[in-house]
């Protein structure tokens, strides 16, 4: 009697019917570990060997360097200035795009996600070209004590500018995520427009909100390219690392350099936590 | 009162188109028609959460149209319920309410107070549903948007709910729009009902009317009426004929007297199961106007009924009798029958 053809049940073969092959899925197996290994090491191994190599001697410097300190306060306060200001008018931006009621909306879309897209050197030099000392506004600032070049004020802005995409992104995300008929329901139930935001969807999109600030103020944290053609005196941290690395060399650089490493796990850590304390109703962020 | 005046509305690439209707204050109406006809826009563009393209909506007499939904004083309640995950059951339904007292009042009527302290995630289907319209009623709204509200209750929930929504609508005087896909529910709290077709409304009157007056095969097809067949319609008479004649059908192989305001011409002529009479034999003397001879195909039981269909010629014909009226006919497939319809329940449209 012949033998019919091979079930299509048949353990030995896919759902196309091909022949299993123990020996090349172990091949594949071993193949996508070794690159996730390869991966790994070129994101860990640098910054785990400056850590190595600086963290002692920075922790040593945040205590006694008067400079560092300095730097890590004014990076802070200006990351967290820009992140206040994006906050406010970010956050009515991210919600006219997200609810399709803006006009324009895909182009406005786009011109937001720009400065993602832009050479940070580029993003200094334009700013600087917009807002410097010979434009008309950089002039009429100047004017009124507001100067942004080597000021506090054009470090705030060139990490506005870097950075605040990242928050209308990610927050036009969260609150996309949020049906709109929550609104429609909370209209019917007497909400102005503005108190069902204020009353359900912000509410609803608030951890998506919280991580996109975290996001921006990490990046506006490790801002160095725009910053550095914007305003080089005062000194953030990353210029002043770089500062340290052409004027002293590595050995100077390294501890600080390692300290920044460390406090980027401060918005890591906060990241985190927002994500582990999602919600039972929230959709995946 | 809710009357809407040649509205259109857009839903993405949907629309909803020149519907007019009016549903008097402290009625019941009843949205009928199949999936994407057009319903819940027609409830979200009454409630002003849906802008109105064209037409106007008239609520108690004046013209909303323009008016936000805040403003419209409804109450509205989604399938979904879409109740506010981050507060709890009594803060959903307390929500849009001045007057808290109220709105425990209306939550104990309906039976939320027994879950008024859980968590919205905690909830079955049905339970939100419950809190959704509890919510929905809790401001004391005298017009209410219902979309399937009772879609997720179980059979005694929901008797219980919408009983004690109907003692509510009454002691309030609330006019009701209501989606439903529940014929039976339509039949018992419909004042109207409005069958909605691909976004227009394609017919408007008293439920039982529209049950057994579909104004159009595609409606009778959708009200689930079994007996539904296209052909020609001839008066008796056109000249200086009244509205109500008598009129001859022939289609789909069967010819049916009937009587009707159809002015002739291409036509679609609908009977009811129900209203089909079976008899073993020719029966002489019968007011009938319709006596047909066939075969049966198959009897079904469903329940205390049972359904008959019949081959005539070469068509067919289903008739629902008791299982009783089977049992006695002795209603076997293969078996000659006759089936007999009054010309009043032959509906031509």
């Amino acid at each position: 009697m012949m033998a019919g053809p091979a079930p299509q049940t048949d353990p030995r073969r896919d759902a196309r019917g091909e022949a299993h092959r123990p020996g090349r899925v172990t091949i594949v197996s071993v193949a996508a570990t070794g690159f996730a290994t390869l991966m790994l090491g070129l994101l860990v191994l640098p910054v785990g060997a400056l850590v190595a190599r600086g963290g002692a001697a920075g922790v040593q410097l945040l205590i006694a360097d008067p400079e560092l300190q300095h730097a890590l306060g004014l990076t802070a306060t200006a990351a967290t200035v820009a992140t206040l200001i994006t906050g406010l008018l970010g956050t009515p931006l991210a919600y006219l795009l997200a609810r399709g009621r803006m006009p324009a909306g895909s182009i406005i879309g786009a011109l937001v996600e720009l400065p993602l897209v832009i050479p940070h050197p580029v993003a200094g030099i334009a700013l600087l070209l917009a807002f410097g000392r010979a434009s008309p506004i950089g002039a009429s600032l100047a004017r009124l004590g507001l100067g942004i070049v080597g000021s506090p004020l054009g470090i705030g802005l060139a990490m506005l500018f870097v950075s605040a995409p990242l928050y209308v992104i990610a927050s036009r995300e969260a609150i996309a995520r949020v049906d709109r008929r929550f609104e429609d329901v909370a209209r019917t139930l007497g909400d102005s427009p503005w108190q069902a935001v204020r009353r359900v969807t912000l509410p609803l999109a608030g951890r998506g909100i919280a991580a996109a600030a975290v996001v921006m103020w990490a990046r506006a944290v490790s801002e160095f390219g725009a910053i550095v053609i914007l305003t080089y005196n005062p000194k953030v941290a990353s210029v002043l690392s770089y500062d340290r690395f052409t004027a002293f060399g590595l050995d100077a650089a390294l501890p600080v350099a390692a300290v920044l490493v460390l406090l980027a796990i401060i918005p890591l850590a906060v990241l985190r936590s927002l994500r582990a304390r999602a919600q039972p109703w929230e959709p995946e962020a | 009162m809710i009357a809407l005046e040649q509205l259109s509305a857009r839903a993405g690439s949907f629309e909803l188109r020149g519907v007019t209707v009016s549903v008097p204050a402290g009625a019941w109406g009843i949205v009928l028609g199949a999936a994407g006809s057009g319903k819940t826009t027609l409830l979200e563009t009454i409630a002003g959460v849906r802008r109105a393209t064209a037409g106007r909506v008239m609520l108690r007499g004046n013209d909303v149209t323009s008016l936000a939904p805040e403003c419209r004083r409804l109450g509205m309640v989604y399938q979904h319920g879409y109740l506010f995950p981050h507060l709890t059951v009594l803060e959903n339904i307390e929500y849009g309410a001045a007057n808290h007292g109220a709105a425990r009042e209306v939550a104990t009527r309906l039976g939320a107070d027994a879950f008024a302290d859980r968590s919205v995630a905690s909830l079955s289907g049905g339970e939100r549903q419950i809190v959704a319209l509890a919510r929905a009623l809790a401001p004391g709204p005298d017009i209410l948007l219902l979309d399937e509200p009772f879609a997720a209750l179980d059979p005694r929930g929901r008797a219980r709910i919408r009983a004690e929504l109907r003692r509510m609508q009454r002691e309030r005087g609330m006019t009701v729009l209501h989606v439903t896909h529940d014929f039976i529910e339509a039949g018992t709290l419909g004042d109207i009902a409005l069958v909605m077709e691909g976004g227009v409304l394609a017919q408007a009157g008293a439920p039982d009317t529209v049950f057994r007056k579909p104004a159009s095969a595609s409606v009778a097809d959708f009200l689930g009426m079994e007996n539904v067949y296209s052909g020609m319609v001839e008066r008796a008479s056109y000249d200086d004929a009244p509205a109500i004649a008598a009129l001859r059908f022939i289609g789909d192989g069967i010819e049916l007297t009937g009587v009707g305001d159809h002015p002739g011409g291409a036509g679609h002529a609908v009977i009811r199961a129900e209203d089909v009479v079976l008899a073993r034999h020719p029966v002489s003397g019968s007011s009938a106007r319709n006596a047909l001879a066939g075969r049966i195909v198959s009897v079904a039981a469903d329940g205390v009924l049972a359904r008959v269909t019949l081959a005539i010629g070469t068509t067919t014909l289903v008739a629902i009798v008791t299982q009783a009226s089977a049992t006695d006919l002795a209603l076997t497939s293969g078996e000659p029958v006759t089936a007999m319809i009054k010309a009043t329940s032959v509906h031509l449209c």
